[in-house]
């Protein structure tokens, strides 16, 4: 041990600590309590996150032994500026858009910092240099780049903050106004749920399983329970509910009480008054398994004498079809057909936050009440899915800021265990997962294999489509059967195809179990349907521009499931991207077609599916006294920006300028239970209960004839208004034809890859990313560009690098996270067509911003150099091998040429 | 599989066609009325709604149309004036699973499919 005179923030301060295992960011977070400072690659100096300034230098806290920092001059992201007195580059960064979910901000500004101070007029290069060891996974590092050479600009008098914030008469609807929590994660001041302090709470160490499958025959606690520190030590027979968090069956358990399924199952909850406390004790609780043999894929699933991954359903746990007329005298008549199979793989979301719950308990008696603090985007559902699983009743869920999430909080992950603890021992708990525990215990992409056949007749008309679709669904079910299905019901994207013969399973495995992850489905089948679109259109000598447009949808016909639509504008969305296509079609040929480097363009479309027959949204609007709003309705805004888009939305309908709009949504006890952020809703679904809210406050104000809460109170009328959100149809897919109604709007994308290939080690450089989008009418043109940007990011890492192995992705690392040392050119093209049932005309964009990434740049790869990559991700090793077959392919694309 | 999704399910209640889901609520809390939740109450062994039920379900369809949400044990407590005791022996089926179904508040939202 050894004392410390540190210089922190301008205050100095004396620490003792222990110089050889004691790092600076325990000091400044723990010991100081400066918790803008965050965690999240396990203290391996992976992330950035925990950047603080030392000396003016940019240091890596996590990884900076305290004994260096006697006399050291430390500058945490608090000590840059405050929300009241923000400095410039805070300034710079909510003005241009780079603040989402924040959690990596503080760490990317106080980089930034340190650029600046020795160079205000960096190039984007520099930037990205100096931001190497910074991660984010909402921006694909484009605003984050532009909002550092923003603060360069205000650093050098060029413009200030005030000149570019909007006029505050500007319209709430198309102004790109600062989000309302940016301000607060720019300075450090958010508080994600492991910054929050809970003195005297437990601490959580989770016994999980080292196996994929086995029974358990025993579990012996009694020398973990007299370790120090240690409060006890639960298993499942101490839950007092079902045990089980029940999305669409009740199958998966809080603690595993006969059987795991899947690595890293729970098996027991150690809580102590220290971390490495519960951690130790854990290491001592002994499990007696029974290995079961392993099903590490659906053919090993669905083999003759497989075990059951659960005893009272076959492995092979839903299947659904579509028969849409006759495919196979189709495919007959057809000119032209081609054949392929495409896998996508595991994917983790990658939210840069680990997980993290706290609970405990307020109040006593019949009052008493249990509060679950997590990352959820569905609140009240998962309030009550714990109150089933825990058997207790009065249960308060409240959502702190939350770092990302892509999918992955559509589940309860941690809560369940926090909950459970905090009733047992009936003390606060604090569950704070490690990075490599929150990616082992965390639901992930669904891998789908995909054997796709696509006709088209003479004159490049698409006249069949065979799918056969193999869904690996983990170990538990969570959404699964959503996952189909809507992959089904946008299986034919933007086009007209008038045949189908589509099949569909999903297979229990022990592999991880899949559920939301952006897109949630349609990723990996337009995957397989962008590229057969790309090969036949080839096949015939058609642009696939041009063949894409001519087999657009038009309004009056039907989808995949025979929904009938009346608005498409798919068409003019190819318009929009095709002088950017010609132009890199140019530099493609300019580029030549020999030498090892070879370059390629490529598209992908998407037309993405939002609100689902049934659907309902509700939420409430209240005057406030001093005349401005607030919005009450469960609506989590991990990052997306649904904070911006509900209050400009309410203020466009009142008149009233954004900031007078405040917002309620993150606790069940005041709130309305709005439903999911998820499924790209949150703006047709919420939006739309939110504005009509706002519509019935605003028909008041015209009965009372002003504006004013004191006018309301003095007329008698009341100050609160419930607005409702419904889809229209209500009917599921049709069991043997797979046919239904289907979403009740679409958002469009075109994307274009432009890529380098080498075609002697295998790799792909991807030079540019182009995204025309049209999601309707647009609220906030910098979150649509933010979120666009994001799923380009995202789904290049799908493309090309990010896979998530069990027990082997333990970190960011491992997995691949798309650094900005990855960072491409990218640029957006927003076409704006107004929807009728639109929210104010507008649907939506943040899931179908990654959807078309991938087939982009794996028809960018063939376009360079012939090769079919049919599985993601396109590594080296699998484009060298798509290479070398390329002479064999040719005879099965031509096989059924008419 | 012991259990389904919750998925709809299209039932005549009352004379009228009314979607429920797979735990028996009502998918739109606007389909009900009094007369489907007294035929409701019949299936579960309920002759007739008493004034005190009608009380409770009275509290339970004002509360969610203030708040949006059902009603906390708590809330519901105050709002009734009952102990969670009686509130429960007031239904056979307890306070969810009977009071609020009759009462057509729905289950909160989740992904469709």
């Amino acid at each position: 041990m050894r004392k410390l005179n540190v210089t922190v923030n301008g205050r100095p301060i004396e620490v003792v600590a222990d110089e050889q295992q004691a790092v600076l960011l325990d000091i400044v977070r723990e010991d100081l309590g400066l918790t803008g400072t965050k965690q999240s690659c396990d203290r391996k100096g992976q992330c950035g996150t925990c950047m603080v300034l030392v000396d003016g230098k940019a240091v890596l806290s996590c990884i900076t032994r305290a004994g260096s920092l006697d006399g050291a001059e430390v500058t945490t992201i608090e000590g840059l500026g405050t929300p009241d007195r923000p400095n410039l580059v805070q300034q710079a960064f909510v003005l241009a858009g780079a603040v989402q979910c924040g959690f990596c901000i503080p760490g990317m500004i106080v980089t930034a910092e340190e650029l600046l101070r020795t160079n205000d007029d960096p190039t984007r290069d520099e930037v990205k240099r100096a931001l190497r060891r910074n991660l984010c996974r909402c921006t694909g590092y484009v605003k984050v780049i532009d909002a550092v050479q923003l603060a360069g600009r205000f650093l050098r008098g060029e413009v200030t903050p005030a000149e570019l914030m909007p006029a505050e008469d500007a319209p709430p609807i198309g102004t790109s106004f600062p989000r309302p929590s940016a301000m607060a994660k720019a300075t450090g001041t958010a508080r994600f749920g492991a910054d929050i302090r809970m003195p005297g709470a437990l601490e959580i160490a989770v016994v999980r399983s080292p196996h994929a499958h086995a029974w358990i025959r025993g579990i012996d606690t009694a020398l973990a329970e007299t370790m120090p520190g240690v409060a006890g030590v639960m298993t499942a027979r101490d839950i007092r509910g079902t045990n089980r968090l029940k999305y669409q069956v009740a199958d998966r358990p809080i603690l595993c009480d006969t059987k795991v399924r899947t690595l890293g199952d729970a098996v027991a909850i150690v809580a102590a008054e220290t971390k490495a406390q519960a951690m130790a004790a854990a290491e001592a609780v002994r499990v007696d398994y029974e290995p079961i043999a392993v099903l590490g894929s659906p053919a090993a699933a669905l083999a003759d004498g497989a075990p059951r991954v659960h005893e009272d359903t076959p492995n092979l746990c839903y299947s659904q079809p579509i028969i849409k007329g006759d495919a196979a005298a189709a495919f007959a008549a057809s000119a032209v057909e081609v054949t392929a199979t495409f896998a996508t793989q595991l994917v983790h979301q990658a939210p840069m936050e680990p997980e993290v719950s706290l609970a405990w308990m307020e109040g006593e008696g019949e009052d008493a009440e249990l509060v679950v603090l997590g990352r959820s985007i569905n609140i009240h559902l998962h309030m009550q899915t714990l109150q089933e699983a825990l058997g207790f009743e009065a249960i308060r869920y409240e959502e702190p800021f939350a770092g990302g999430q892509f999918g992955i909080k559509v589940e309860i992950i941690t809560e369940g265990i926090a909950g459970a603890a905090a009733l047992h021992f009936n003390r606060p708990v604090r569950y704070v997962p490690t990075l490599a525990e929150s990616m082992l215990i965390t639901s992930k992409r669904h891998p789908f294999e995909v054997e796709t056949r696509l006709a088209a007749d003479a004159d490049g008309r698409l006249t069949a489509m065979a799918m056969d679709i193999t869904v690996d669904n983990g170990a538990y079910m969570s959404l699964g059967r959503v996952i189909v299905n809507r992959a089904l019901h946008m299986l034919t994207s933007s086009y007209l195809v008038p045949n189908l013969a589509v099949t569909s399973r999903l297979v229990y495995t022990n592999n991880p179990w899949g559920s939301a992850a952006r897109g949630a489905g349609p990723p990996q089948t337009h995957f397989a349907l962008e590229c057969a679109v790309d090969m036949l259109a080839e096949k015939m000598g058609i642009d696939p521009l041009e063949f894409r447009r001519r087999n657009s949808l038009r309004p009056g016909e039907a989808k995949a499931t025979g929904h009938v639509v009346t608005e498409w504008p798919f068409p003019a969305l190819c318009d929009a991207i095709e002088p950017a296509y010609r132009a890199a079609l140019c530099d493609a040929a300019a580029a030549g077609t020999e030498g090892v480097v070879r370059r390629g363009v490529g598209l992908g479309a998407a037309a993405f599916g939002i609100a689902m027959p049934g659907d309902k949204s509700i939420g409430f609007v209240e005057l406030d006294p001093d005349d401005g709003v607030t919005v009450y309705m469960a609506a989590g805004d991990p990052g997306e920006g649904n904070d911006s888009m509900i209050s400009q939305l309410v203020a466009s309908v009142l008149d009233l300028q954004p900031g007078r709009v405040r917002l309620r949504t993150r606790s069940t006890a005041d709130t309305a239970a709005s439903g999911p952020v998820s499924g790209s809703r949150a703006t047709y679904m919420l939006g739309g209960a939110a504005v009509d809210a706002a519509q019935h406050l605003r028909e008041a104000m015209d009965v009372v004839g002003a504006r004013t809460y004191e006018a309301f109170v003095m007329a008698g009328v009341p100050i609160r208004y419930q607005g409702r959100r419904s889809t229209l149809e209500t009917a599921p897919l049709d069991p043997v034809t797979g046919l239904g109604p289907s979403f009740e709007v679409q958002v469009f994308s075109v994307q274009m890859a432009e890529v380098e290939v080498n075609i002697e080690t295998g790799e792909t450089r991807v030079l540019k990313i182009t995204s025309a989008a049209d999601p309707g009418r647009i609220i906030h043109p910098g979150n649509v560009e933010g979120q666009l940007h994001g799923g380009m990011d995202m789904g290049i890492g799908f493309a090309l690098r990010e896979e998530y192995v069990p027990g082997k992705s333990r970190d960011w690392i491992t997995f691949k996270f798309p650094s900005i040392r990855y960072a491409t050119e990218m640029e957006t093209i927003l076409v704006e067509t107004p929807r009728e049932l639109g929210t104010l005309g507008s649907v939506g964009i943040g899931e179908m911003a990654m959807v078309s990434t991938a087939p982009a740049i794996a028809n960018a790869i063939r376009h360079a150099t012939g090769a079919v990559v049919g599985r993601l991700p396109a590594t080296p090793e699998r484009v060298r091998a798509a290479l070398a077959a390329v002479p064999a392919r040719e005879p099965e694309l031509a096989g059924s040429a008419g | 599989m012991a259990e389904t999704a919750r998925s709809r399910a299209l039932r005549t209640v009352a004379g009228r066609p009314v979607y429920f889901d797979d735990e028996g609520f009502f998918w739109d809390p606007d389909d009900w009325s009094d007369e489907a939740a007294e035929a409701l109450a019949r299936e579960v062994g309920i002759d007739r709604l008493d004034e005190v039920q009608w009380r409770v379900l009275r509290f339970m369809r004002a509360h969610y149309a203030h708040h949006g949400r059902s009603p906390m044990n708590r809330e519901l407590r105050v709002g009734t004036g009952l102990s969670l005791l009686e509130l429960e022996r007031l239904f056979p089926d307890g306070i969810k699973m009977g009071a609020r179904r009759l009462a057509g508040l729905p289950n909160p939202q989740t992904c469709l499919d």
